[in-house]
């Protein structure tokens, strides 16, 4: 269920205004402004190197804007310490399914609600994060780093919902994830915005991601380049020729979760790099 | 001489297990250091000393027992651990690996020289009461080297058992694997990052008091147990905690058996012995993480 004044409030949730951000010396983000408002979900889509996961990593404070400003609920976040965002109502799914793969999925998601400092309170949030994650339920004891890539993606994505928070940010929710458990983790997006909650998310699979999406932004070298609904930018024969068909945009810079990632070309055949293993991982787990 | 035997080697297994509980606390100390902040701290020995010299003090001058001064040398040594890192070492977190031995090593060399203008270097030691059990006929356990052991044991078991329950403790232990990840879910790693150093100053600092009522030390004394605590943490796996208690042990077992049974030159001998062995059958140590990103 939309909520029904979500329509009314034509105050934006999440604000971006003019946000520039660089790594050193190059700069990826470009006069960024983007907007999100409660209830819908927003994809950000684009090549590999467009800035995407940039913009989101600006949003929790990971990455520094040079300029620009970014607010959340009225309130300015632009310089908030990232550990400082999560108590705002903004819950986070980094890219790769990161979750601490040395502790227990129950702990894993008690991290998530580190700010809740009442014991009692924890078990409660856990319990509700188990009860949209069932399969979560059943391996609670075990170790993280045992699950399969789905069931972490659950994990990281149940972490980010332990504060309840109003908006939930997703960096590449389906990447190295089999079909199958791509079709699970969309529905549980789905499921979400039909909470009443409001998702960003970053996705390579701009298809996908659009026809989830209510709205879309498509980023290109750091620049906005075209924003519509979900359905607008699909039918857009400029966008399908950019972001849907593959044309052969090089990225310019390493926007990846992990500081020691290489940028790669965008529709460079996916089995040479790590994340191929992981999918074939998972496949070897759902099959 | 079968008995006989059989006697001799429980006998060194006692010295050994004994010897072994205050490695284990000081080297877990370093490894839970290396887990948050991937820096070696070099100053760790330096840190056990002014423990073991705090202890010195409150016996000389007010006539403290050791165990008593306990009580007040862990939570001042955790004051000043949470100090330390708040003013030096948080500066090199996250910076290259020569940052924060060159700053550590430097911490150590001041704190030794420190040392030596305040104690000289003459060996001091705490005569507290000594004595031993004697079991049977053969087997004797020396109290203060138990009393030593069993203080380590407690306190190594109190900051694992701190680490495996409490909200704080997870906190550590889930920066240690993602710092940034840990932010997002809200964990203030400065904070983290304090406590981590304040926890492993304090036992570095129970471990010296320890120390004093068994050994005769110098400042000049932390440089045989940091290459000591180097071998232990690899032996164990870096940033294992469990790893680094089960590297003590072995280590203190290994060096009274040789020291038993060849002669107490050869034991300086074994952590270096046991550190090559075990890099050659297991790399990762014994309970290391692979650091696979």
């Amino acid at each position: 269920m939309r909520f029904a004044d979500s329509s009314m409030d034509k105050h934006p949730l999440l604000t971006i205004r003019q946000l520039d951000a660089s790594y050193g010396p190059v700069q990826v983000l470009f006069d960024i402004d983007m907007e999100v408002y409660r209830g819908e979900i927003v994809s950000i889509i684009g090549p590999n190197g467009a800035g995407k996961s940039t913009v989101i990593k600006a949003i929790l404070n990971i990455a520094t804007p040079c300029a620009g400003n970014i607010t959340f609920n009225n309130r300015e976040i632009t310089k908030l310490p990232t550990h400082g965002v999560a108590a705002l109502g903004i819950g986070y799914v980094p890219q790769g399914r990161i979750v601490f793969s040395n502790m227990s999925v129950e702990e894993n998601l008690e991290m998530g609600a580190f700010l809740m400092k009442e014991h009692l309170a924890r078990k409660v949030a856990v319990d509700k994060v188990f009860d949209q994650f069932p399969r979560l339920r059943e391996r609670r004891r075990q170790l993280a780093g045992r699950l399969s890539g789905g069931e972490q993606q659950m994990l990281a994505i149940g972490r980010a919902l332990m504060l309840d928070p109003t908006l939930v940010i997703l960096d590449e929710p389906s990447l190295g994830l089999s079909p199958k458990y791509v079709d699970i983790i969309f529905e549980h997006l789905i499921a979400l915005r039909d909470d009443g909650r409001t998702l960003l998310m970053v996705e390579q699979n701009a298809a996908r991601a659009l026809s989830t999406s209510d709205r879309g932004y498509a980023l290109e070298l750091g620049k906005n380049r075209y924003t519509g609904t979900g359905k607008e930018l699909l039918a857009n024969p400029a966008v399908r020729q950019m972001y849907l068909g593959g044309g052969n945009t090089l990225s310019t810079a390493p926007e990846s979760f992990h500081e020691n990632a290489s940028p790669t070309a965008c529709n460079a055949p996916t089995s040479l790099s790590p994340t191929s293993l992981s999918f074939h991982r998972t496949m070897g787990h759902t099959t | 001489m079968e008995s006989l035997d059989i006697l001799f080697i429980v006998q060194l297994l006692i010295a050994g297990l004994l010897a072994g509980a205050l490695y284990a606390l000081l080297a877990c100390g370093l490894n839970l250091v290396f887990g948050v902040m991937r820096i070696i701290n070099v100053a760790h020995a330096e840190l056990m000393l002014i423990g073991a010299y705090f202890a010195y003090v409150l016996y000389t001058f007010f006539g403290l027992h050791p165990l008593i001064s306990l009580v007040i040398v862990v939570p001042v040594l955790f004051g000043l651990g949470q100090l330390m890192q708040r003013l030096f070492i948080e500066r090199v977190v996250g910076q290259h690996e020569l940052s924060s031995l060159i700053l550590t090593y430097g911490l150590s060399i001041v704190l030794m020289n420190l040392g030596l203008a305040v104690f000289s270097a003459d060996f001091k030691s705490i005569p507290v009461l000594q004595g031993s059990i004697v079991l049977g006929e053969m087997i004797t356990i020396p109290i203060t080297r138990s009393t030593a052991a069993l203080v380590a044991i407690v306190i190594t078991l109190m900051v694992y058992l701190f680490l495996k329950k409490t909200r704080l403790g997870k906190a550590i232990r889930a920066t240690s694997e993602h710092p940034k990840v840990a932010e997002i879910c809200g964990i203030d790693v400065v904070r983290v990052r304090m406590l981590t150093f304040g926890l492993a100053t304090a036992m570095a600092g129970a471990a010296g008091v320890m120390l004093s009522t068994i050994y005769s030390f110098s400042p000049e004394t932390g440089a045989d147990f940091i290459l000591k605590c180097f071998a232990i943490i690899i032996i164990g796996g870096m940033g294992s905690f469990s790893g680094a208690f089960a590297g003590g042990i072995l280590l203190g077992v290994a060096e009274a058996l040789v020291a038993g049974f060849f002669t107490t030159q050869w034991s300086e001998m074994v952590a270096y012995a046991l550190l090559v062995l075990v890099l050659l059958i297991r790399p990762t140590g014994l309970r290391g993480i692979a650091y696979a990103r």
